[in-house]
């Protein structure tokens, strides 16, 4: 589970959290959905504890990240909005490399490592160096990498961006199967089709806040208009930043 | 501690498969020994050529002077007919050194009233002065030679018109004439333990945030002073790679070289380098945690090269001081880093003696400035900026 309260975060003049407060429940996919420059990147990288906030909190399975990050770290996989795989490395030194960094026993990782490059089809590629791959490979290596340490809770950064329809396909049939394991997964996106597509619920944030929350049809309800992106639009007040 | 071991392989794995890291850290040291080894089999000729070749003297008019030309022949002149314009041919360097015998010197020097010679030089050519101070000499001889002969027939002792008896005593070593050589070598392991691990530094920490794999990696649940002292350590093991294979380098000069037919001995014994290398150990550590520092904090890849470019070349300066003037005798010159290293350096391939607590002054400052710059570069990393730069 991951809940974020009443966070602040400021750069400078800019507010670019301003008060959010929301929780992603296990077992389930929300997304983050807002106009480019709502606080989405900086929402996600307070909760994998690259920013701190200025005030508020955030915690995965009850552990704060601002007292105890190394532990609720231990609990997270991220995907960060840039890949930043190592082009000299393979994709299963990338594995054995984060998961030792989670500090998993030898024994256990060599079979995780075969499960993942299994489970995320890179066979063919596991002891290729990553400086080639096209965009698709390379998702699928950093979301193993995520999953190395076998966390319950799952962050994603505008994931399927650069993806073509067959790779967003079968990423979108793999985030479900994370969910059904019982995991938690929030993923930030400002395209529509692909939060209705797979999130069972929706967070909409502008400007550093939460402007509207809950499944497709509770938010379309909420908002009295018949499809998403009125609604979205309704929530947040603007068309700006919209895709 | 299997978290940072990991740490540590990755970035040493990385770094070895990419060619211009290996460059720095193995194709660079060999330059040092490499230049010494030039430096000195081109001294070694000079100095050779001075000592055993005959001195070359165009003579005209010779004829008026046979005895004073067969002095010449017989300690050691090549002795040739002069060509018609004499200083013409010296001024265009055909000729180096010319002897002119005018025509009144047979009369004069049967009278015994000085004789006049013409020594026709080109005093700003650097290449010509053994010869023409050698040349001088043998004129000097043969004048006083003849010069006693008169006294000796006038019933004089020989010594009388001398009041001085100059007795020069050289106290240069064979050492310390190869030290003149030597002096560039503390320079080159000073240079190589920068230059070794500085793609390194930068890859592991520019290079990281260019190729956006910091953010990933900060995502890991391992203190951030581990990433700084895996990073640190990377850094210094190529360097020390690099710092060895100099010092091996120059451990090969004496086998590359007859030093011992050159006239002086080079202290570069395994010894010696031994102790240089242990010598310039905590600069291995402030080297690389400086270097670090100041990659991580710099913008870009090409913005780390060029702060970390500067930075090497900030010893250049000790190193040229050094390389010409003879290093201060001061306690306090020891709390420079680069500088004190590079003296003490000094000292030991000249064979002087150190003073044992100028060592330890020297490591307690390269330590705790490394300290200094580990600590600064751990607190970067735990700031939120490391991951945009400054």
């Amino acid at each position: 589970m991951i809940e974020l309260w009443d966070l602040h975060k400021a750069f400078g003049p800019v507010k670019a959290l301003d008060g959010l407060s929301f929780t992603v429940p296990d077992g389930r996919i929300v997304g983050l959905l807002g106009p480019n420059g709502a606080g989405k990147t900086t929402a996600l990288r307070t909760l994998y504890g690259v920013l701190r906030p200025d005030a508020g909190t955030a915690r995965v399975d009850g552990i704060d990240l601002s007292s105890h990050r190394e532990a609720a770290l231990e609990r997270l996989g991220a995907l960060p909005h840039a890949l930043g795989l190592y082009p000299r490395l393979t994709t299963r030194e990338h594995l054995l490399y984060f998961g030792r960094l989670h500090g998993i026993e030898e024994s256990v990782l060599a079979g995780r490592v075969e499960l993942l490059v299994e489970a995320l089809g890179l066979q063919e590629v596991a002891e290729r160096r990553t400086g080639g791959f096209s965009q698709g490979q390379k998702l699928r290596v950093a979301l193993a990498r995520a999953l190395v340490h076998d966390p319950l809770n799952l962050v994603l950064d505008e994931p399927t961006a650069g993806l073509d329809v067959a790779g967003t396909r079968a990423f979108r049939t793999l985030l479900r199967r994370l969910r059904d394991e019982g995991r938690c997964i929030l993923f930030s996106s400002h395209v529509m089709q692909e939060v209705s597509a797979l999130c069972d619920e929706v967070v909409v944030i502008a400007r550093g806040k939460v402007v509207a929350a809950g499944t497709t049809a509770e938010l379309k309800a909420n908002t009295g208009q018949a499809d998403l992106e009125d609604a979205f639009v309704a929530a947040i007040g603007s068309e700006e930043g919209l895709e | 501690m299997n978290r940072f071991r990991a740490l540590f392989q990755k970035e040493v794995r990385e770094n070895l498969r990419d060619r211009r890291a290996i460059a720095m850290a193995l194709l660079f040291p060999i330059i040092g020994p490499l230049i010494l080894v030039v430096l000195v089999s081109t001294v070694a000729r000079t100095t050779r050529g001075e000592i055993d070749a005959p001195v070359p003297i165009a003579i005209a008019g010779g004829d008026r002077a046979p005895n004073l030309v067969a002095f010449l022949v017989s300690n050691g002149a090549r002795v040739s007919e002069a060509p018609a314009d004499v200083e013409r041919a010296v001024r265009e360097g055909r000729l180096n050194v010319a002897l002119v015998i005018p025509a009144e010197h047979e009369a004069r020097l049967r009278d015994g009233r000085p004789a006049p010679v013409r020594l026709v030089v080109d005093d700003s050519r650097q290449s010509a002065q053994p010869q023409v101070m050698r040349a001088r000499a043998l004129l000097e001889g043969w004048s006083r030679q003849v010069g006693s002969l008169r006294l000796v027939a006038r019933g004089i002792h020989p010594s009388v018109p001398e009041a001085l008896a100059v007795e020069t005593v050289d106290v240069a070593t064979p050492e310390s004439r190869a030290a003149v050589l030597l002096a560039v070598m503390p320079y080159f392991v000073v240079l190589a333990l920068l230059l070794g691990g500085m793609y390194v530094a930068i890859d592991a920490t520019a290079g990281e945030r260019e190729r956006q794999s910091l953010e990933p990696l900060l995502l890991n649940p391992v203190p951030r002073s581990h990433f700084v002292a895996a990073k640190v350590l990377a850094t210094m093991t190529f360097a020390g790679a690099a710092l060895l294979e100099t010092l091996a380098g120059f451990a090969l000069v004496p086998l590359l070289l007859p030093i011992s037919t050159l006239g002086f001995s080079m202290r570069l014994d395994p010894g010696v380098l031994l102790r240089v290398g242990l010598l310039v150990l905590p600069l291995l550590a402030l080297a690389a945690s400086l270097q670090v520092l100041v990659a991580a904090q710099a913008r870009s890849f090409k913005a780390a090269q060029a702060s970390l470019s500067l930075m090497t070349m900030l010893p250049v300066l000790p190193g040229m001081v050094l390389a010409f003037a003879p290093a201060p005798d001061s306690p306090a010159l020891m709390l420079v880093p680069t500088m004190a290293e590079q003296v003490l350096m000094q000292r030991l391939i000249r064979g002087q003696p150190i003073p044992f607590e100028y060592p330890i002054i020297a490591a307690a400052a390269s330590l705790s400035l490394a300290a200094v710059a580990f600590w600064a570069a751990v607190r970067w990393f735990k700031s939120e900026k490391l991951l945009f730069g400054r």
